[in-house]
């Protein structure tokens, strides 16, 4: 996402709390996992980047329990836990090539590709017939070029539980390797 | 609002549409129908919930779309599938959902009979349509098997 976009988000955030309800129209950034196509609200996204372009800022982590982290990354300040997308809604393993740092929230979100940016006009709820992970994982279905594209809740990709799991092992991990360089002659 | 839709809303207590799903013969109480939808775009995206196999869009609404295969062992063949609407509870509430037909609907009065002790969830009861006895679908329990796989 270019830095022009991200002011404008920023304005749009800002309007969106200030006003205290939710504005529809909104946009979102449409982006492909495994050719499944989701959106997620582009206020969320803080920037994207290729993974070749942030491999030296990311850190590998250790944690077999949530096997769609496997990465950290500093940026700003700040660490974000990288969750792969298509590990966690179950699908198929591609390749991902883009990252999207989150704003507000310490994850970033691997994904194949962006398909561009869009305007939905409103927010279905998802039927109560899901009553699955995808109650947590989106936040309703929109309805775009005679699609149904699902839009991705941020909160629902790792849980309080899973941050605190994975604030842990990154802990020790840090330890681990404050250790090590103490060890050295 | 169509024939079906028209019939189903006038129909007492004891009326059942007659529906082929695959090569069963199934009953269902007709004051759930809502309507036969054509055979619209069904839309998937990936969920982990029981016997659904997406949405459609419907009179500007998403109604989810219920998978009869696991339980009924049987598929509407894709050329010749329309969307039988009905309406179903899900918890303590109730809401649209459809389900793939092949487009023959037949509307039967009987009176329902409990079904038998080893029929499972989905079996509301059965009633007689000429020699043959047929289960009576009990929608509200086609969300109860569990799906272990997340599926798109």
């Amino acid at each position: 996402m270019t830095v022009t976009t991200q002011s404008a988000n920023e304005a749009r955030l800002a309007s969106g709390i200030r006003s205290g309800r939710r504005r529809r129209p909104e946009t979102v950034v449409l982006f492909l996992v495994a050719n499944q196509m989701f959106a997620l609200a582009a206020d969320s996204v803080h920037e994207i980047r290729s993974t070749d372009s942030i491999a030296g800022a990311a850190n590998e982590i250790e944690n077999p329990e949530l096997p769609k982290v496997r990465h950290t990354l500093d940026r700003g300040g700040r660490t974000y836990y990288v969750v792969n997308a298509g590990m966690h809604f179950g699908l198929p393993v591609t390749r991902p090539a883009l990252v999207m740092i989150l704003r507000q929230f310490r994850a970033a979100l691997l994904v194949d590709r962006i398909d561009r940016m869009a305007e939905i006009p409103n927010l279905s709820p998802l039927p109560l017939a899901f009553t699955g992970d995808e109650r947590r994982w989106y936040r309703g279905l929109a309805y775009l070029d005679d699609s149904i594209i699902p839009v991705v809740q941020p909160t629902g990709l790792l849980t309080p539980q899973e941050f605190q799991r994975l604030d842990r092992a990154r802990k020790e991990a840090l330890a681990r390797q404050a250790a090590a360089v103490g060890a050295q002659p | 609002m169509n024939v079906l839709e028209t019939v189903a809303k006038a129909a007492p207590e004891n009326s059942f549409v007659l529906l082929q799903i695959g090569h069963r013969r199934i009953a269902l109480s007709a004051a759930q129908v809502a309507e036969l939808a054509p055979p619209v775009r069904l839309h998937t995206f990936p969920h982990t919930a029981p016997m659904l196999a997406g949405v459609i869009v419907r009179r500007g609404r998403v109604v989810p779309v219920i998978d009869t295969q696991p339980v009924l062992g049987s598929k509407s063949p894709i050329s010749h599938r329309f969307y039988l609407v009905v309406r179903r509870n899900v918890g303590q509430e109730s809401e649209l959902g459809a389900i793939p037909v092949n487009g023959e609907c037949e509307l039967v009065n009987g009176e329902m009979q409990p079904p038998a002790m080893d029929r499972p969830p989905y079996v509301a009861g059965t009633i007689r349509v000429d020699d043959d006895s047929l289960d009576v679908l009990n929608l509200d329990a086609f969300s109860v098997t569990a799906s272990p796989e997340p599926r798109a």
